[in-house]
């Protein structure tokens, strides 16, 4: 057989094949744009409905909602105009970014720790994901009875230091927001565990080992080659556990209702009162509308560094070929 | 181990034994309906039988299976299902039920104060035509049914009183030594204080935080808080709207009202800007506390039951104030928890008999006097004196202190967007006491807070109001 012959026949051979394959991708990405839209329709009339909301002025008590009259922007005037809503969405901030660190600097933490099998590991893996699979309004309701000035937590405290301390975690204003930021890190700790687990025990061996027998320390290793190679999971990580924080409400609310005063009035306890003690579901559902503008561009720009991450990722393990080549 | 063994005869002749002596036992238990209960049930048979669903914290419904079963009996009507929800999640609830108009829902045992939100939502069955047909009459102490109406139409049945009396430590406050010590310190004997100064005063003298003793036990959290600014403010002689509807919350009673409320902070414990009742009961019961006006049901829970402070009380009316010119003394009653019938249901009329069945004066003191739980505190005249209330209440100075108290007892606003009102005020309260704000500022930015839900919710409507909140303002300055 001469070799047009030969690539002929291959040619003839390939049409059907790519015909086919094309066909089947066809079919997968229907299979999953499918179940996107739907869930898109599904979500669709929701959206809708809190548009109407924030542009027609309705609370519950005093019309129906399709009598409401309509408002036009109003309702997004009235919220960007209020203080109270400015210093909800810091305190959400202050919240969620401090706990976001507190959670992940602990939780990778003990990841490190244990991702080389050891005895008695499971105990440990058990142990360390108890606080996340505690309600947490079971923990608000905990928190409350140990955070007394004269409780457990203040007697252990006293015990340690040596001198009465009877510190006053939750009717302090100054500081009630950093107590349910520390009970928000022991509840959600886990969570950066688990995750920084998964990354840590994906990491592949040869780098670290190439690197130990060159002499590297063990800070070097971790800081030159674990810490670049984890940075996708580090950057996942902590934004999951941001958006989660912004919009953490049963602690909040269980303990201090948002106060004393306001001092702990986050998005969603301001959110809550707005629409649920002051039944205006309107001016709730404008502030629930600026609140998820924000939060779309905070996915935005995840979306954007967890990419950027990934290349990088991507470009760090092609450069070890690129090299050698050179 | 050992298996019980039962056999098939000892199984028939205990169930044989069980069904002749039951009706007598459940006869045992219960008393015998008297005319108000006939009338109710005659009058209930004409609507037939009703499976009812209501919304009530289980808390409450504790009380109500015995009375439920015995009008199942006779009418065929009851409450078989019950959605265990909190008190303060009610309102909530029922707001949930006026937007889907489902008509699941048949029954609310809701706060009194929620009426006029309720109404204007459409929710709330008007009760009078039922109480007439069935011959029942609304009656609770003083000018206390009040609460139960809106613009002269009964819409809720009422299930708890829930006013707050005076508690002083007796062990302390007759205590001889004490007293002379009191009378040295400040040139005069110690007596029962007439006004909040003197309260102030005297809490100060035993105020020792360092052996756990706090002077006084009122709340100040974010959530309480407003309830004990309207008893100031009322007792000073003044009121928080004009005849206008123009909210008057920075007048010179108003200031007083505030600095009253805010003075109590160097008597109290220092945590309790983020305490309720939860953390709060204990510490009264413990005694820890010296004074405090706080709910009648702690009453019945210290004197009902041996606490470290059974016997130790003194019970009375709240102090007063003579800002105003004279002396006035008022008490609160918040949350008054009512039977509110939802209109949208299609057993509208069952349910509303159910109600009238359940707070009838002799259903209602069995209620009232129910052994172990005490979230049904008194309000009928007839439970004054009821030995059965009063035995669970500890006595005689305990029923009267209550009864007084609600003869002297002042609602919260009593207007359409009552929570939105009441969280103004709580939420600027709350930071002047947390030391973030002024009282006068606190007021002046509740002032300003007022003013645009008053505009939202139309002046004219609250104007239209105010002449039926005023009317629930007790008829005497102080009670006799």
């Amino acid at each position: 057989m001469t070799a047009s012959a030969t690539e002929t026949a291959a040619g003839t051979g390939a049409a059907p094949a790519r015909g086919s394959r094309s066909r089947g991708i066809r079919i997968f990405k229907w299979t999953l744009l499918t179940p996107l839209f739907s869930l898109f329709f599904f979500l669709m009339p929701v959206f809708l409905l809190q548009l109407y909301f924030s542009l027609h002025s309705w609370t519950i008590y005093l019309s129906s909602w399709w009598d409401a009259d309509y408002a036009g922007f109003d309702l997004f005037r009235e919220v960007l105009t209020e203080s109270r809503f400015y210093w909800a969405f810091a305190r959400s901030f202050l919240f969620a970014g401090l706990s976001t660190v507190g959670c992940f600097i602990i939780g990778f933490g003990l990841a490190l720790l244990m991702y080389r099998p050891f005895r008695g590991h499971s105990v440990f893996y058990v142990l360390f994901i108890l606080p996340m699979l505690t309600v947490p309004i079971v923990i608000s309701y905990t928190a409350d009875m140990l955070l007394f000035r004269s409780g457990p937590i203040n007697d252990i405290m006293s015990f340690l230091a040596g001198t009465e301390i009877r510190f006053t975690w939750l009717a302090n204003p100054n500081f009630a927001i950093f107590t349910i930021i520390m009970l928000e890190i022991w509840n959600w700790t886990p969570f950066a565990f688990i995750i920084m687990l998964a990354g840590l025990s994906s990491l592949p061996a040869e780098p670290v080992e190439a690197a130990r027998i060159l002499g590297a320390s063990r800070l070097r290793i971790f800081w030159e080659i674990q810490i670049p190679l984890l940075r996708p999971v580090i950057f996942l990580a902590l934004i999951l556990r941001f958006l989660e924080a912004m919009a953490e409400f049963p602690k909040t609310w269980g303990l201090l209702q948002g106060g004393p005063g306001t001092s702990t009035e986050t998005i969603p306890v301001y959110l809550y009162i707005v629409t649920w003690r002051a039944f205006n579901v309107s001016k709730g559902a404008a502030a629930s509308y600026l609140v998820m503008l924000l939060m779309i561009v905070i996915i935005l720009s995840a979306i954007y560094v967890l990419r950027r991450e990934k290349k990088a990722l991507d470009a760090l393990y092609e450069k070890p070929a690129g090299g050698g080549e050179a | 181990m050992k298996k019980a063994h039962v056999s098939r005869r000892k199984f028939l002749k205990g169930a044989l034994a069980t069904a002749v002596a039951a009706p007598a036992l459940l006869r045992a238990g219960g008393a015998k309906a008297g005319p108000e209960e006939d009338r109710i049930v005659k009058a209930s048979k004409k609507y037939g039988k009703a499976s009812l669903n209501g919304m009530m914290w289980a808390l409450y419904w504790r009380n109500y299976p015995r009375l439920n079963t015995e009008f199942k009996g006779l009418t065929g009507i009851s409450m078989d299902q019950v959605n265990d929800v909190p008190n303060l999640l009610i309102p909530q609830r029922a707001m949930a039920e006026a937007i889907s108009r489902s008509g699941k829902f048949d029954i609310f045992h809701v706060e009194s104060m929620m009426i006029p939100s309720l109404v204007a939502a459409g929710l709330v069955e008007p009760l009078d035509g039922y109480m007439k047909e069935a011959g029942f009459k609304l009656e609770m102490v003083g000018n206390f049914a009040s609460f139960m109406k809106y613009q002269d139409v009964t819409y809720a049945l009422p299930t708890d009183g829930n006013v707050c009396p005076q508690f002083i430590r007796k062990d302390l406050f007759e205590n001889p030594d004490e007293q002379k010590n009191f009378a040295d310190k400040h040139g005069k004997p110690l007596k029962w204080p007439e006004t909040w100064e003197d309260e102030l005063e005297i809490m100060k003298f035993f105020h020792r935080p360092d052996k756990e003793l706090f002077g006084f036990g009122g709340l100040r959290d974010k959530e309480n808080s407003s309830f004990w600014y309207w008893m100031y403010l009322y007792s000073a002689g003044g009121f928080p709207f004009s005849d206008d509807a123009e909210p008057t919350l920075t007048t010179p009673a108003a200031e007083y009202a505030a600095d009253t409320f805010l003075a109590r902070k160097q008597v109290s414990h220092p945590e309790a800007a983020a305490w309720g009742s939860p953390q709060m009961i204990p510490r009264i019961v413990e005694g820890k506390i010296f004074s405090a006006q706080y709910w009648d049901g702690i009453i019945a829970r210290i004197e009902g039951s041996p606490t470290p402070t059974t016997g130790k009380w003194l019970y009375g009316v709240p102090p007063g104030s003579k800002f105003s010119g004279r002396l006035i003394k008022r008490a609160f009653s918040a949350p008054v928890m009512g039977l509110i019938v939802n209109k949208l249901s299609p057993r509208k009329k069952q349910a509303a008999m159910w109600s009238l069945y359940m707070t009838t004066a002799k259903n209602s003191t069995e209620v009232v006097a129910h052994p172990t739980m005490t979230f049904h505190d008194p309000w009928h005249p007839v439970h004054m004196t009821a030995p059965e209330v009063e035995k669970v209440y500890g006595g005689k100075a305990g029923m009267e202190s209550i009864r007084k108290s609600l003869l002297v007892t002042t609602p919260p606003p009593y207007v359409t967007g009552y929570q939105e009102f009441k969280e103004a005020v709580d939420k600027n309260l709350s930071e002047a006491y947390a030391g973030r704000k002024s009282g006068k500022q606190a007021i002046k930015d509740a002032q300003e807070e007022w003013g645009k839900i008053v505009k939202k919710i139309g002046k004219a409507r609250i104007k239209k109001e105010i002449p039926y909140y005023k009317a629930m303002m007790p008829k005497m300055d102080v009670p006799t």
